[in-house]
């Protein structure tokens, strides 16, 4: 191919690779950030679809996405137990801290093993449900991860060491689970939970049965939540991650047009003897806005491609590191790529038409 | 033999500061179709000026310009680029080649441009071949001598068939050896496809090998009207 444009591209490898790079480092930002956004989202979602209770009943601000407290009496269990339509009910303790590798968050729970078991239809596929209180169990993807199996040493709670003792599947809620006595031993919470899963019984309406709770003096003047309503898309629960995520869209945006426009701009100052040659040639302003407008899209779909395969090796390397989960938003992605497109050819737009309408006889002067 | 170029009293001033520079005071001038015409005259007679009205590049502050039967004058800005496109070549001093392109990709480039995307290896080899540039097809201008650039800015000039080719100053950056060279071939072009050529220069030499020869000197032609028949 010998166009002016592949050419000119061959001409300046460093400012091409400089402009692609541009391109691409907005590109990258984009789809690390989403593919991490959608990935720790997809993941909350399925363990959360595998918590097979409908109602939890906890009290206002115990729960929030990065913490929980431990203020809800377990003595609730009977009087929830006691509540029409009611077929179990178990406490559960979630503590929030951060993640192992210091990045992102991480959650352990503290249940009693054999009741939150049977009312989740999870099983112990290696090993045996904790019982001391420096014993837990992990699920598979932590296992896998890690490369832990029972026997192994986690270092929980600011280093203070923590046996695997089984590995149970399929995932539900936090990953890593310890007896419900042993949590409230760490966190000096005798008597105490975060919040406790309501299962209703068969031909209850989960609905009747809140109602039922609420209006039971013994458990009224608490939270009630469905789980379908807790345990929503992360893009939903974390405040403003929507318009974080958009505001990144523009910013990655704006760099890309802005390092295209650079580019071209040092371009065509360069080139101006050469754009007086084409008008000398008859080369027509749409021409000559057209060559440079390739150029740039050419350079914006190398920086794409580029981008592309950087947060995608960023976002395999985070997940192999830190253990998020990283998964490709297509629609994002379809935004990255006009993004890069677009941001180039706008950024471009001002030099071409600059290039455009420069004097044929000043421009073939031009030294 | 048809006028194939009419310019009557041309006249182009620039405004410097708050001067008015006359380049051109009037000009006429006739050229027809096959002629190889010299424009000579000292530094700032206004040849160049002259050569940059006739080929579209500035407009003229008084005066009309007819190239094959189109009113050059009477164009907007789109139109004169489009006449120059569809009628005229230039070839500079500074042969003004793409240096990213080779020698065949500076005539593509001129191809595309004429004929929107147009593409005929076959007109380029026989051009290329006429300038004797065959096995130079595939050099980049900097692997080339300064003639055999030259004779490349002159197959690009050529190779859309316009009806006018403007030069100027064509053997300004040569050697003797090359501008000989580089001025037969223009009188080939003349001699063989009748090409119309206007070509400015210092060089006696070289206006000697031109059919015609006119003579400049303060914004006018001053030698005759008609210019001297070789």
């Amino acid at each position: 191919m010998d166009s002016l444009v592949t050419a000119n591209i061959r001409q300046r490898p460093v400012r091409s690779l400089v402009s692609a790079a541009g391109v691409a480092l907005g590109v990258a930002l984009v789809m690390l950030f989403t593919g991490l956004a959608r990935g720790m989202s997809d993941e909350m979602h399925r363990r959360s679809s595998n918590v097979l209770a409908e109602i939890i009943f906890t009290r206002p601000g115990s729960m929030e996405l990065t913490s929980s407290m431990t203020n809800l009496s377990v003595k609730y269990v009977e009087r929830l137990q006691a509540i029409e339509g009611v077929e179990s009910a178990v406490p559960v303790i979630r503590y929030v801290s951060q993640g192992g590798k210091g990045f992102g968050f991480e959650q352990i729970e503290g249940v009693d093993w054999e009741p939150f078991s049977r009312m989740n239809n999870i099983a112990l596929i290696e090993g045996r449900a904790p019982a001391a209180n420096d014993e837990i169990v992990i699920d598979t993807t932590k296992a896998q991860n890690g490369n832990y199996k029972p026997g192994g040493v986690l270092q929980l709670f600011g280093g203070k060491p923590y046996r695997v003792v089984g590995i149970y599947a399929p995932e539900s809620g936090a990953r890593i689970k310890m007896s419900l006595a042993a949590m409230q031993d760490a966190l000096e919470s005798p008597g105490k939970c975060t919040y406790i899963l309501v299962k209703c019984k068969q031909g209850y309406d989960q609905v009747a049965v809140a109602k039922n709770i609420d209006a039971s003096p013994t458990t009224s003047g608490n939270k009630i939540q469905f789980t379908r309503d807790v345990f929503v898309n992360i893009e939903k629960s974390i405040p403003y991650l929507n318009v974080f995520l958009r505001v990144l869209v523009g910013l990655a945006a704006v760099v890309s047009a802005l390092v295209v426009m650079l580019a071209m701009y040092t371009t065509i100052t360069e080139r101006t003897r050469e754009i007086g040659i084409l008008k000398a040639m008859g080369a027509s302003r749409g021409y000559i806005i057209s060559e440079i407008e390739k150029e740039a899209i050419l350079i914006s779909l190398l920086g794409l491609v580029a981008g592309f395969i950087a947060a995608f090796i960023a976002g395999i390397l985070v997940q192999r590191l830190y253990g998020l989960s990283f998964e490709i938003a297509w629609s994002w992605a379809l935004a990255a790529a006009a993004i890069g497109l677009l941001g180039g050819a706008l950024g471009a737009l001002y030099p071409a038409m600059r290039a455009a309408n420069l004097d044929p006889v000043s421009a073939l002067a031009y030294e | 033999m048809r006028t194939i170029l009419k310019a009557e009293n041309l006249k182009k001033v620039y405004r410097v500061g708050r001067v008015d520079v006359h380049a051109l005071r009037g000009v006429s001038l006739e050229v027809q179709e096959g002629e190889f015409l010299a424009i000579m005259g000292p530094s700032g007679c206004g040849k160049s000026t002259m050569l940059h009205l006739l080929g579209g590049l500035l407009t003229p502050t008084e005066g009309r310009i007819i190239i094959d039967d189109e009113d050059l004058t009477a164009a907007s800005d789109a139109k004169r680029t489009d006449i120059r496109r569809r009628k005229i070549g230039f070839v500079f001093q500074r042969f003004n080649l793409f240096p990213t392109l080779t020698a065949e990709g500076n005539l593509r480039l001129a191809e595309r441009i004429h004929d929107d995307g147009g593409d005929d290896p076959e007109r380029r080899r026989e051009v290329l071949r006429l300038l004797r540039l065959e096995d130079k097809m595939h050099h980049k201008p900097t692997e080339l001598s300064g003639g055999e650039q030259q004779r490349v800015a002159l197959a690009r000039a050529v190779v859309t068939h316009p009806a006018i080719v403007l030069a100027d100053e064509p053997t300004g950056n040569l050697d003797t050896e090359n501008s000989a060279i580089v001025l037969n071939m223009f009188q080939e072009l003349n001699y063989r496809f009748n090409q119309t050529i206007i070509m400015i220069t210092h060089n006696p030499e070289a206006a000697a090998m031109c059919r015609r020869i006119v003579q400049m000197r303060d914004g006018l032609i001053v030698e005759p009207p008609g210019g001297v028949q070789m």
